[in-house]
């Protein structure tokens, strides 16, 4: 016969093994060995070409911000071992991330690498560093999305050769990403009205968290120089808020606005329904809890895991409706686990029919408004979309946020993150 | 609500007499069934309250134990020794039988409601062993290589019967099946697999993040033959049709916050069932399918599955794990009774916590 240690174990087993434990208690659990987030920071988000941040290069951008962190995070700078740049556009990134992160008063022993996975590329370099974290590269590392539009425009695909012109799904990707919005829309028929109303609540809801003071808890000053078009003149400015959130829009204000592409029925997209083009970059430091503990650094969130999806380049506005259940049955939770969904506003025809297709509650999409009214710095805001929904997270006093964006080329990805602030 | 202690015994099953609406039997381990004896009580339901009429006590702990269907004073219970004892409640003091084939504890014990001369059991040795009671030893040995906690034969038919078990399968045997290599297997349903899709070719729905876990127990719907529900570690109760075993499971009962350690459906309505868990609760439990159905539902002419069963009432008096729980089947539809580890035996009406 079995022992009494024997049959204690077995009913023990049956308390504790996997499966026992819910799904949403096991990622709440907190694990010496989690990846947790200890500072997130982002730069104010400023239209391209206009705002304060038009005439501040990537590597100012990125060594305004990493001084910030460096200062801020009151970490030791010799223990980063790397930072992580996401960022799409700007030739020569590895060159700019390296030399920003010594700029920015790291020390030699502090590497860089950067992330590029176009609208994802901020949430990528979160898991790239939390990945190394976990298979125990490095102890402490930064992640940062960054982009500075005013100074990388997009120039859309390059030459692309036959091979892929002629291919019927590889070719898709040569279609700028406006016709992907139009795609979207007459595919999953997203009328002109649903994408002015919902980019009008974009509008409205970062409008009243501005005047809040919401974003306060997320921004941190830019110094830098704006050179005046008319004269010239160079002036030295602090640049501490967005600046693309136009105030009292409606659905009706935004219906007047002339299509942007006409070329491409149903020609719904328009200026004031898209995201905008915008400079900015944010940044957070991750390391694994047992060491943050053991630095006395203070405990924000803790990562819970990103996945990525594919489809068809051609509708790649749908991304995260797919991503985002990919990965909620990675973590086993459903949609009404999740307190906060942040979720990339590229063009209003995905944003509406992600939140239909996937039933989501309105009042937890976007609390804070998007890019629409906001902007979208490509590689930023991957990143950027963390910043906010942990610090969305604390004002509300909750716990789960989902953050997704899809990806141009026809891609979409999903994170997940425990606020524990 | 009535009460009654048993004191110094941690209970671990409790079932009605199927010949008297007032006697129940409840079987208790010390020390929660760790270390030291066991006792099995015949209970009767009075005037004043719930009665001792009489008790074994033995020298193990016992885990189950079963009412004969031929002899309205003849209990079975399931030992931590490996026996199967049957004990007689006119008789005093020892059992009327002892059978000790098993190698490990006995988890559950349970009589064949239509070949009343038959009962089965299922042990931590992975087999599951039919008896009768006349014969002093097994009539055939069912192995299942896996830790099984529980085993029954079908309320429907002679011959079939199933279990549960620790590697998270249910396993259905026909005894009239010939004897070959595959011992009576005839069905073997992972409980934790996603359903095949009906297409060919196309993939099925991605695996829910459920790992496989403990099966600890199941029990056949008395109403509608191809239906048997489990449950167990993972905290969630599961219903399967035995004729469509691919499409995994068509209800999902979600709720209990720790393993449930004992499922039953009522003998009243063929859409609802009872549980208790380590929770610490009981809860009662609507399937959603139609009510009233008697016999086989056309499988076909349901919608997609699973449906989410709903919970309709929870019963939160024990004060320790709830291992044990039974329907009346006398009278109106609703009593039951429950036991724990908290040395206690509630009989109550479900009806009573229903919201």
């Amino acid at each position: 016969m079995s022992s009494p240690q024997q049959r204690l174990s077995s009913i023990a087993n049956q308390l504790t093994s996997p499966g026992a434990v819910s799904a949403k208690s096991k990622l709440l659990a907190k694990n010496p060995d989690d990846v947790v987030i200890t500072l997130a920071l982002r730069t104010p988000l400023t239209k391209a070409r206009k705002g304060g941040l038009k005439d501040t290069t990537l590597d100012e951008l990125l060594i305004s911000l990493l001084t910030d962190v460096r200062e801020r995070s009151k970490l030791d700078p010799n223990l980063v071992e790397d930072v992580c740049v996401g960022n799409v556009l700007a030739p020569g990134q590895a060159y700019i991330a390296r030399s920003a992160v010594l700029a920015a008063g790291f020390p030699v022993t502090a590497a860089a690498s950067v992330a590029n996975r176009f609208c994802s590329s901020g949430l990528l370099a979160i898991q790239n560093i939390a990945n190394q974290i976990i298979a125990g590269s490095i102890d402490v590392g930064i992640a940062v999305g960054a982009e500075s539009m005013s100074t990388n425009p997009d120039n859309g695909a390059p030459e692309l050769s036959d091979k892929i012109t002629s291919h019927p799904i590889a070719s898709q990707n040569k279609q700028p990403m406006g016709q992907t919005s139009e795609n979207v829309a007459s595919q999953f028929g997203i009328t002109r009205e649903m994408h002015d109303q919902f980019a009008a609540k974009s509008y409205q809801k970062a409008e009243h968290a501005q005047k809040a003071g919401w974003f306060n808890d997320e921004i941190v000053p830019v110094h830098t120089k704006v050179k005046d078009p008319k004269t010239g003149e160079v002036k030295n400015v602090v640049v501490d808020r967005d600046d693309g959130i136009r105030y009292g829009t409606t659905a009706e204000s935004l219906g007047k606005i002339r299509s942007a592409f006409p070329q491409w029925k149903p020609s719904a997209t328009t200026g004031g329904n898209a995201s905008q083009i915008t400079d900015g970059a944010a940044a957070l430091v991750l390391m694994k809890r047992s060491r943050a503990q053991e630095l006395g650094q203070p405990i924000l969130a803790k990562f819970g895991g990103a996945t990525i999806a594919g489809l068809e380049p051609r509708i790649m506005g749908i991304g995260p409706s797919i991503a985002i259940p990919k990965l909620l049955s990675k973590v086993g939770l459903t949609k009404d686990d999740i307190d906060i969904f942040e979720i990339n506003e590229a063009f209003a025809s995905m944003g509406t029919y992600c939140v239909q297709k996937l039933g989501l509650d309105e009042s937890k999409v976007n609390p804070r408004g998007g890019a629409i009214a906001f902007g979208h710095p490509l590689g930023c805001t991957g990143a950027r979309q963390v910043v906010t929904a942990l610090s969305e997270l604390r004002r509300q006093n909750k716990k789960v946020a989902v953050t997704s964006m899809c990806v141009g080329t026809g891609m979409g990805m999903a994170g997940i993150f425990i606020s524990e602030a | 609500m009535l009460h009654f202690r048993t004191e110094g015994y941690n209970g671990c099953a409790v079932k009605y007499s199927p010949f008297f609406d007032n006697r129940l039997a409840v079987a208790g381990s010390a020390n929660f069934g760790l270390v030291g004896n066991g006792r099995m009580y015949i209970l009767e339901l009075t005037p004043n309250g719930i009665v001792p009429v009489k008790w074994f006590t033995t020298q193990d702990s016992l885990y189950d134990l079963a009412w004969s269907e031929i002899h309205e004073n003849q209990v079975l219970t399931a030992s931590g020794d490996g026996s199967i004892k049957l004990f007689d409640c006119n008789l005093n003091d020892f059992p009327v039988q002892n059978w000790k084939e098993h190698n490990r504890e006995v988890f559950s014990v349970h009589w064949n409601l239509v070949a009343k001369d038959r009962f089965c059991s299922s042990s931590w040795d992975g087999t599951v062993r039919v008896w009768t009671p006349d014969r002093p030893h097994s009539l055939v040995t069912l192995p299942t290589h896996s830790c099984t906690y529980s085993a029954s034969f079908s309320p429907h038919s002679p011959d079939i019967l199933s279990c549960v078990t620790s590697d998270s399968y249910v396993r259905l045997f026909d005894l009239r099946t010939p004897a070959s290599a595959s011992n009576h297997l005839t069905l073997q349903i992972p409980i934790h697999a996603a359903p095949v899709s009906p297409i060919p070719g196309k993939p099925g729905v991605p695996p829910a993040a459920c790992p496989p876990s403990e099966a600890l127990t199941h029990d056949w719907n008395k109403y509608r033959p191809s239906i048997l529900a489990t449950a167990g570690v993972d905290r969630t109760i599961r219903t399967f049709d035995i004729r469509a075993p691919q499409q995994g499971p068509q209800t999902v009962m979600v709720g209990h916050d720790y393993a449930i350690r004992k499922i039953s459906w009522s003998p009243h309505l063929s859409n609802v069932l009872l549980s208790g868990s380590y929770d610490m609760t009981c809860r009662a439990w609507n399937d959603q399918s139609p009510p009233g159905v008697v016999g086989d539902v056309d499988s076909m002419r349901a919608g997609p599955s699973p449906t989410m069963g709903v919970e309709m009432g929870r019963m939160s008096r024990h004060t320790e794990f709830v291992t044990g729980v039974d329907w009346c089947m006398f009278g109106s539809e609703g009593w039951c009774a429950s036991v724990g580890w908290d040395e206690s035996l509630y009989v109550w009406d479900v009806r009573a916590v229903m919201g």
